[in-house]
């Protein structure tokens, strides 16, 4: 009698924790509708007004530019995509960077050449489920959070 | 003509920044576009102030909407909480309220021209006449000696005065004319523009300096019963008029404040609004009116030694006549005197045009205590009448009687044969 009573209350713990689990809002659009152009703090900070995201770039900074201090004063570009991932890229960048966000934190997802130059004054443009971005007239690339699908490299 | 030039000019700036609109690639880029263009006519439709300009302007938003409706999907995202659709209808309210403004403040400009003109030939008038009234004060000092001459000055310097009170009133008209006739809904910026002018015209202390002549020309004049009717009429008018421009003249003295200039007032304090002076000096003046033609009144039953009770006014005038032709008809002492020298002679003669006049007894109190009076000698000149009567009446029938009788016949006398 005690091996079955044993059972049943495991079971219903594992169903109790699984429903929960299990809790998914699906066809979430996180797409901003405009990228956000922020500048950078003395204190290597940006905070973005609308949407209430702040951050430190310094480690950013040290990532391209092999140099925390970089950024200071500089312009960033930032978009969220639909999926929920930041795009960040600015002024004589190489690359753009795809974010995840999570607690507390923004990780790395991927980083995108997408010059083999610097960028002069990029834009980014939601194109869902792309993320446009244009530097110029003459250059204009789609990137997903992982790559770039289309356009060239100058 | 100037219309059409403005609205090409606005089709040409829009033509060149097309381009632009249209090489953007950037959806920030578009956005920032939008506002700032946006913000650029909204700056131009604040700062104008002509009418033609504000036209340009309305066919500036029709091709601004235009340029971006095939974005208005993305800039009713991008420009949230607002939309593409709103933002340019507030545009175009702006606009239109912007336009009635200074279409308003265009043709009432060409009424205030006009009345510039006319406050300027009233001061002037306003001055002259104050000079004329300086040398008939003078004159007045020094012509007392002279009965007729006095008159004639007294009489010039009412008229002067009278004259005065008019365009001064006709001066605040012309300045308040232009604006709302309900003060509240003028704005602050029109009743600092107010009460500049009244400033400029000095109107307050010239109110100020009408109601202080009127006291003193009652303080200086020796005047006759006649000459209260016409005192009285300006006296109530002035009060009329002052309480109807009082509220507005503060108001704007107000205004006039609070914009840091010195206001409408010439004669007060900072804080105290010259209307308040104003009407400690217009019961000054009443008080007085009040006190020279009661006690005026008073002397002529003095004069002929009848004893009434003393009245300072309507009131206790009327209660001391009635009540002394109630002692009168009560104990039947002879009131000849009071009936025909003073009443008749005197009050319903010299007094009784003042006395109608509805700031004083009123035409019906007056009948009234005139009919009580009239009463009295009628009751008087009964008795007599009848003791007349019926003395005429002996007379007459003695007469008749001795007319009338028949001589006794002698016999007549035996003639012989």
């Amino acid at each position: 009698m005690k091996r079955p009573l044993e059972f049943f209350l495991v079971v219903s713990a594992l169903a109790g924790i699984s429903s929960c689990a299990s809790l998914t809002l699906e066809q979430v659009d996180f797409a901003w509708p405009v990228e956000s152009v922020l500048v950078v703090s003395n204190t290597n900070a940006i905070e973005e007004g609308r949407y209430a995201v702040a951050f430190n770039v310094s480690k950013l900074a040290m990532e391209e530019f092999q140099d925390s201090t970089a950024l200071r004063g500089a312009t960033l570009r930032m978009l969220r995509n639909s999926e929920g991932f930041y795009f960040v890229t600015g002024a004589k960048f190489r690359h753009a960077y795809v974010f995840a966000p999570g607690p507390h934190e923004l990780s790395m997802k991927s980083k995108i050449e997408v010059t083999k130059y610097v960028l002069r004054n990029p834009a980014l443009n939601q194109r869902t489920p792309y993320v446009e971005l244009v530097d110029g007239d003459a250059y204009k690339v789609l990137l997903t959070s992982d790559d770039m699908v289309e356009g060239k490299k100058p | 003509m100037r219309t059409a030039l403005y609205t090409l000019l606005a089709v040409l700036i829009v033509l060149l920044s097309a381009p632009e609109l249209q090489a953007q690639q950037s959806d920030y880029a578009v956005k920032k576009s939008f506002e700032e263009r946006y913000q650029r006519i909204k700056n131009r439709i604040d700062s104008t102030s002509s009418i033609s300009e504000l036209d340009s302007l309305k066919a500036q938003i029709v091709l601004f909407e235009s340029d971006f409706t095939p974005r208005s999907k993305f800039l009713d995202k991008a420009l949230y909480p607002e939309t593409f659709g709103s933002k340019i209808s507030d545009l175009q309210t702006h606009q239109v309220l912007t336009y009635d403004r200074v279409y308003l403040i265009q043709t009432r400009g060409i009424v205030i021209t006009q009345l510039e003109a006319k406050i300027a030939l009233l001061t002037g008038r306003l001055d002259t006449l104050t000079e004329e009234r300086d040398g008939l004060f003078q004159e007045l000092q020094e012509s007392r000696k002279s009965v007729a001459s006095l008159r004639e000055t007294v009489k010039r310097l009412s008229a002067n005065l009278q004259a005065k009170d008019k365009l001064i009133f006709a001066l605040i008209d012309s300045i308040f004319l232009p604006y709302d006739k309900n003060i509240n809904q003028v704005s602050d910026v029109q009743k600092d523009a107010i009460s500049r002018r009244l400033e400029k015209a000095n109107i307050v202390a010239r109110i100020y300096e009408v109601a202080r002549d009127n006291v003193k020309f009652l303080e200086m004049t020796q005047l006759q019963p006649k000459d209260y009717g016409n005192l009285i009429d300006q006296a109530h008018q002035f009060s009329n008029r002052w309480s109807g421009i009082r509220d507005k003249v503060n108001a704007v003295y107000a205004a006039g404040e609070a914009a840091g200039t010195k206001g409408a007032g010439g004669t007060g304090g900072k804080s105290v609004p010259p209307g308040n002076y104003l009407d400690s000096l217009l019961m000054v003046w009443n008080a007085r009116l009040q006190t020279t033609y009661w006690s005026g009144l008073a002397q002529e039953f003095t004069n002929k030694g009848v004893a009434v009770k003393p009245f300072i006014d309507a009131r206790s005038f009327s209660a001391s006549i009635r009540s002394y032709v109630d002692s009168a008809k009560a104990t039947g002492f002879d009131a000849t005197i009071f009936v025909n020298e003073v009443w008749k002679d005197r009050i319903d003669k010299e007094w009784r045009e003042s006395l109608t006049k509805d700031a004083m007894l009123g035409k019906a109190e007056y009948a009234a205590l005139d009919k009580l009076v009239s009463e009295l000698s009628e009751q008087k000149i009964t008795g007599k009448f009848l003791l007349y009567i019926a003395i005429v009446l002996a007379i007459v029938f003695l007469g008749w009687w001795f007319l009338v009788r028949k001589p006794k016949q002698q016999p007549p006398a035996q003639t012989q044969q």
